[in-house]
């Protein structure tokens, strides 16, 4: 019988699919469920397809550490990154172009969240409770809040009870929720979209503190991508125009009115912030 | 509480005194009070735990409960939702049967380096240094693959070879490996000799000695084995979905985490059919399997069938799961896992760093003490409901009316049933939830450990219950001892050696496991593995791995040392699995 395993790798030969023409490979980083992203990408695959003349495919992950991987073992072409991930990705592959961004990205909030009937009514009384970040590697939800608490003198790791990390915003939205843990910190876009497409009740949840402004969100394409392939999504994106019916489905997917453009000096104080947290290591 | 008596006493009446010429070294002070040691260390791991027996009672958790179960009634089943989950169950598969081949492959070459060379030189008078020293590293690299647990090895992977089902095939193969190599070596080893000393007296070569005096005899164990293990990996994939590398697991935590019960109540029902009727077929086989030993009696035609089938499945499954075969076997794939493993060295030393997972070390410790101690409370009453209806079939006296032992029977299909059910489901998914019904942290992560290793422990103890000699447990019966008297003093006492061994192997099987717990959020060093995974910081990574290493093998040390003690090695076979620290190889059918 072992001989004949030997025979199963032969057997396993599955012909590659040949990339052949310009394809371009789009992910991006699982800060909502897998179906969300999923509706929320289609719309503007098929935009970028009919503009760019590329294949275009959509490749979900689980992890938001292996969107940088991908970008940086060329598996990725184009993805959704947060700030930090922006950041990461730059540091790994060192040629990583930020291309545009939603207008809203250049000045992001997160909002601290507790349930309705919690005591606390500033960032100080939070000291004690359990904690929800969202992924470890969100800039929204685990990055500029620590950021953030610690210029206020909190230390997350020494003066919550317990931190956990939910892994996405809706998840960290639904455990405060249901109190599952005292406080939470979670994106303003997606908190938002959670209360209007009545996904979390109003009045079971409160904000408790708003983050100053920082850098976040930006779609990305590898450096040593066809710079001609580059130009044209950096511009199907630019011309993307909410009065047009077309395009206005799929800003509103997007959560914006209109994507601009951006450069990687605008993260600079997203990895310095990075290096003052402790996530980022010289 | 009965003595604690091992075997020998009981057979000191009837064994001449010759053979009781061997000396046995005396007992240490620890092992005088077994009873107060393991309360005062089940104690420890409580505390260490966050041990909170309210927060189980308390009536968050009563709600949560309440949810859960609702949740099954009905479990979601339209259409969309099933066919979804259609493509992650056959992932599943998919990724057990391809991994579990790829520990066979690298399992036995490894395991034939780390046989003693004795195997097949029965009649020479040392053996060589070079087979010494191949013999040594080969059992290094199978307890390093044992000793990280999937899960571990597929973060790793997931990291060097990207998202998806190639990284868990990695994982389980890998990990598997180190387990499939370590027992075959044992099967080997405690083959009886008398072939291999006939072909080598005859003046065979080793590797003839090996292939024709070693091999067929074993050939029925190993597959049996590797049957029993397909089932483990089959319940390891489903959680390795947890990280990305491909199965259930990570639709499964999304359900969880968005409290959709529903859902959550139709995937594990569909894992829990899953995983038992592999379990069944794979009895099933096993039982053939077992019953035809020997070389002649297993017909050529049936076994050429079995391999087609096998390869076939692996077939299938490659093409299903899209196998980049030719991307992971290219130069770019090893020199990213190159880079990658590069890049971990050297391991961060820094004082701060290995300060901060000293709490980490002991939290793992207690989860992996904790939840194996409620294992054996939750098994022990399982089990002997399970039990129970042969052990009162040997009661000469009173045969029980119709009705009760209808009960009986009834009572041991229940057991059986909640030992299944407890079983199927990984740890990880039990954490998963129990860290809703109890709040983050250890105490979820030891529940969630009890409870499945109850189910693999209730198994277990029942078998072995089953085949307690009932010679005492008679006599005390007809001496008009109640049912629980002669349980108490009769069975459990002579069952009680067995009971302990496989509950300290079952430690070392919990300590991998809890060492991954924080990897959901239920305590231990898991979470920091996660965190440093996720901020590349792989120095770190390498720190924890080593760390978890040197936990587990400390653990396999003391659990063998312990079981030692119990047991007094009959056979030369039960003598060099001892020296494994494993169970006899008969037994391993029985796992």
């Amino acid at each position: 019988m072992t001989k004949r395993l030997f025979l199963v790798p032969i057997l396993l030969s599955v012909p590659l699919a040949a990339a052949a023409e310009d394809t371009l490979r789009v992910s991006a980083i699982p800060d909502e469920s897998p179906t969300e992203l999923q509706r929320k990408f289609t719309p503007l695959g098929a935009y970028l397809e009919k503009a760019t003349g590329a294949k275009v495919s959509f490749v979900p992950v689980s992890d938001y550490a292996a969107t940088v991987e991908g970008l940086a073992a060329k598996k990725l072409d184009l993805v959704w990154y947060g700030g930090f991930t922006f950041v990461q990705a730059r540091r790994r592959t060192g040629t990583a172009i930020p291309l545009v961004q939603r207008e809203e990205d250049a000045q992001f909030h997160s909002k601290f969240i507790v349930p309705a009937n919690s005591k606390a009514k500033t960032l100080a009384d939070l000291k004690g409770s359990t904690f929800a970040f969202g992924s470890v590697s969100s800039t929204s939800g685990h990055l500029m809040p620590r950021y953030f608490l610690l210029q206020n003198g909190i230390d997350p790791d020494k003066d919550f009870a317990k931190v956990a990390y939910s892994g996405a915003h809706d998840v960290t939205a639904k455990w405060v929720e249901s109190g599952k843990v005292q406080a939470g910190v979670l994106n303003e876009s997606v908190l938002e979209k959670l209360f209007e497409e009545k996904k979390l009740d109003k009045s079971k949840v409160r904000v408790l503190w708003t983050t100053p402004a920082y850098f976040d969100y930006n779609w990305t394409v590898r450096g040593d991508l066809d710079p001609k392939l580059v130009a044209k999504v950096k511009s199907a994106f630019l011309e993307l125009d909410y009065s047009n019916p077309a395009h206005k489905t799929i800003l509103d997917l997007q959560r914006t009115k209109r994507f601009i453009p951006t450069s990687p000096a605008n993260y600079a104080s997203i990895e310095q912030a990075a290096k003052s947290a402790g996530l980022l290591k010289d | 509480m009965p003595p604690l008596r091992p075997a020998r006493f009981t057979a000191r009446s009837s064994v001449p005194q010759a053979a009781l010429a061997t000396t046995w070294p005396p007992r240490p002070w620890l092992l005088r009070w077994p009873g107060l040691v393991v309360a005062v260390v089940v104690a420890l791991a409580y505390v260490g735990s966050e041990g909170n027996v309210s927060a189980l009672f308390s009536l968050e958790a009563r709600k949560t409960l309440a949810d859960f179960l609702r949740g099954f009634w009905p479990p979601a089943h339209d259409a969309a939702f099933l066919s979804q989950m259609v493509r992650p169950l056959f992932e599943t598969v998919a990724i057990a049967v391809l991994g579990i081949t790829l520990a066979m492959l690298l399992a036995l070459p490894l395991s034939l380096l780390a046989t003693s060379p004795v195997t097949w030189s029965p009649l020479a008078d040392r053996p060589s240094t070079p087979a010494r020293l191949a013999q040594a590293a080969a059992r290094l690299v199978l307890n390093l693959m044992r000793s990280i647990p999937e899960l571990i090895w597929a973060l790793l992977f997931v990291r060097a070879v990207g998202i998806g089902p190639a990284a868990g095939v990695l994982a389980i193969g890998i990990g598997y490996a180190g387990v499939l190599g370590k027992v075959f070596a044992e099967v080997f080893e405690s083959l009886p000799r008398q072939t291999a000393e006939g072909l080598a007296a005859a003046g065979a070569s080793p590797l003839k000695v090996f292939v024709f005096g070693v091999l067929p005899g074993a050939m029925p164990i190993l597959g049996s084995y590797a049957l029993y293990r397909f089932d483990c990996a089959l319940r390891a994939s489903a959680v390795l979905g947890l990280v990305g590398a491909g199965g259930l697991g990570l639709q499964l935590e999304l359900s969880l985490k968005m409290f959709d019960y529903h859902e959550v109540a139709a995937q594990v029902i569909a894992l829990f059919l899953l995983v038992a009727s592999v379990d069944q077929a794979s009895r099933l086989i096993r039982r053939r399997l077992q019953h035809s030993r020997g070389l002649l009696r297993q017909s050529l035609p049936n076994r050429l069938i079995a391999a087609a089938i096998w390869i076939a499945a692996c077939g299938a499954s490659g093409a299903f799961l899209r196998f980049p075969l030719g991307e992971l076997f290219s130069r770019e794939a090893a020199r990213s896992i190159w880079g990658f493993a590069s890049a971990m060295f050297p391991p961060d030393l820094s004082r701060g760093f290995l300060a901060g997972l000293g709490p980490a070390v002991l939290e793992t410790i207690s989860i992996s003490i904790l939840g194996t101690a409620i294992a054996a409370v939750l098994g022990i009453c399982l089990a002997y409901f399970v039990a129970y209806p042969s052990q009162r079939e040997g009661a000469a006296v009173a045969p029980s009316a119709g009705l009760e032992r209808r009960l009986m029977i009834a009572a041991s299909w229940l057991a059986r049933g909640a030992l299944n059910l407890a079983r199927t489901l990984p740890e990880l998914l039990w954490a998963l939830m129990f860290i809703f019904v109890v709040g983050l942290g250890p105490f979820a992560g030891a529940l969630a450990l009890g409870l499945h290793t109850a189910g693999v422990l209730g198994r277990l103890y029942a078998e072995v219950l089953e085949e307690v000699p009932e010679g005492p447990s008679l006599a005390l019966r007809a001496s008009g001892a109640t049912g629980s008297a002669t349980a108490w003093f009769a069975t459990l006492p002579q069952a009680l050696p067995q009971l302990i061994a496989y509950t300290l192997y079952r430690w070392e099987v919990n300590i991998r496991a809890s060492a991954v717990m924080g990897v959901v959020g239920a305590g231990g060093l898991g979470k920091a593995l996660l965190i440093s995974l996720s901020l590349f910081q792989h120095h770190r990574s390498l720190t924890l791995i080593a760390v978890v290493i040197a936990l587990v093998a400390a653990v396999d040390l003391l659990s063998g040392w312990l079981r030692s003690r119990i047991h007094k090695p009959a056979s030369r076979g039960e003598e060099s699995a001892r020296r494994w620290n494993a169970p006899p190889a008969a037994s391993a059918t029985a796992w």
